[in-house]
């Protein structure tokens, strides 16, 4: 199914790169769901949201069974959890960057009074 | 209703393979022209780039198309961020070379706040991959390394 592993990463931030799937899986966070549960709140038609599981799945972010109809989705918690590991560190980088940005910005506002 | 960042966060970060891009968003209550000052003038640049907290030791700017910029800490002096400028378009549109990849900041007005979009676009999926651990600290490259592990686990349970 994966050439490589860099394939395989390279799949799993394709499926991470939509606002939807992004959204299943924050749906998923909070429990298992179907298909017919994750059409829904997504307002979405049930092909569109097989599509994006199948996705999802591929990219080794959800489990779930063969029936696409019935069997419930699960997150595959040790893939989220590296991916997120692995972004956090620049995440956190830019984020102390742009708070100094943002304190920055209001000494200025401050001296300009 | 897309997925957000941890609570706390007020940096949102996006990856988009299909064009090896990061995309970092943020809102700021301040003008365009404040931030893009912020940007650009080596006295102001030097009291918010350090993610430690503390002023740059240099900063070098020669803010025109194809001038050189170089930002250095004090805790990484071997890893100055440094580049060309390619486009400066105050106040809503500064465009950089850095480290390989190419850097946009685009100042849009919000009900007087600013919403201000930092994309660095990366040559490859390859390129991407590295730009996302280059000046990280230690402990990156050993997550990155569990990552290719898992995928070789799930690889073989696969096949």
């Amino acid at each position: 199914m994966y050439n490589t592993s860099a394939n395989r990463l390279s799949s799993a931030f394709h499926a991470l790169s939509d606002p939807t799937r992004r959204a299943i899986l924050a749906r998923l966070v909070s429990g298992e769901a179907t298909v017919s549960e994750l059409m829904e709140p997504f307002e979405l038609s049930q092909p569109t949201i097989s599509k994006h599981l199948k996705v999802l799945e591929s990219a080794g972010l959800i489990e779930g069974g063969r029936d696409a109809q019935r069997r419930p989705r699960r997150l595959a918690p040790l893939a989220m959890k590296d991916i997120a590991d692995w972004i956090e560190p620049f995440r956190q980088q830019w984020e102390s960057r742009f708070k100094n940005l943002d304190a920055h910005l209001a000494n200025i506002k401050k001296r300009e009074k | 209703m897309p997925a957000q960042s941890p609570a706390r966060a007020k940096t949102d970060l996006e990856i988009d393979r299909r064009t090896h891009t990061i995309r970092l968003t943020r809102v700021f209550d301040a003008s365009r022209a404040q931030i893009f000052e912020a940007w650009t003038q080596p006295v102001q640049v030097t009291c918010w780039w350090d993610a430690a907290g503390g002023p740059l030791t240099a900063c070098e700017i020669d803010l025109r198309p194809g001038g050189a910029f170089k930002f250095v800490t004090k805790s990484h002096p071997e890893m100055p961020f440094a580049g060309t400028y390619r486009e400066i378009a105050p106040p809503d549109r500064l465009v950089f070379e850095a480290l390989g990849a190419t850097g946009r900041v685009v100042l849009r007005d919000v009900v007087g706040k600013t919403h201000m979009t930092v994309e660095i676009e990366c040559r490859s999926a390859e390129h991407l991959d590295q730009y996302l651990k280059s000046g990280v600290d230690v402990g990156t490259s050993q997550t990155l390394d569990n990552l290719v592990t898992y995928a070789r686990r799930r690889l073989v349970a696969v096949s």
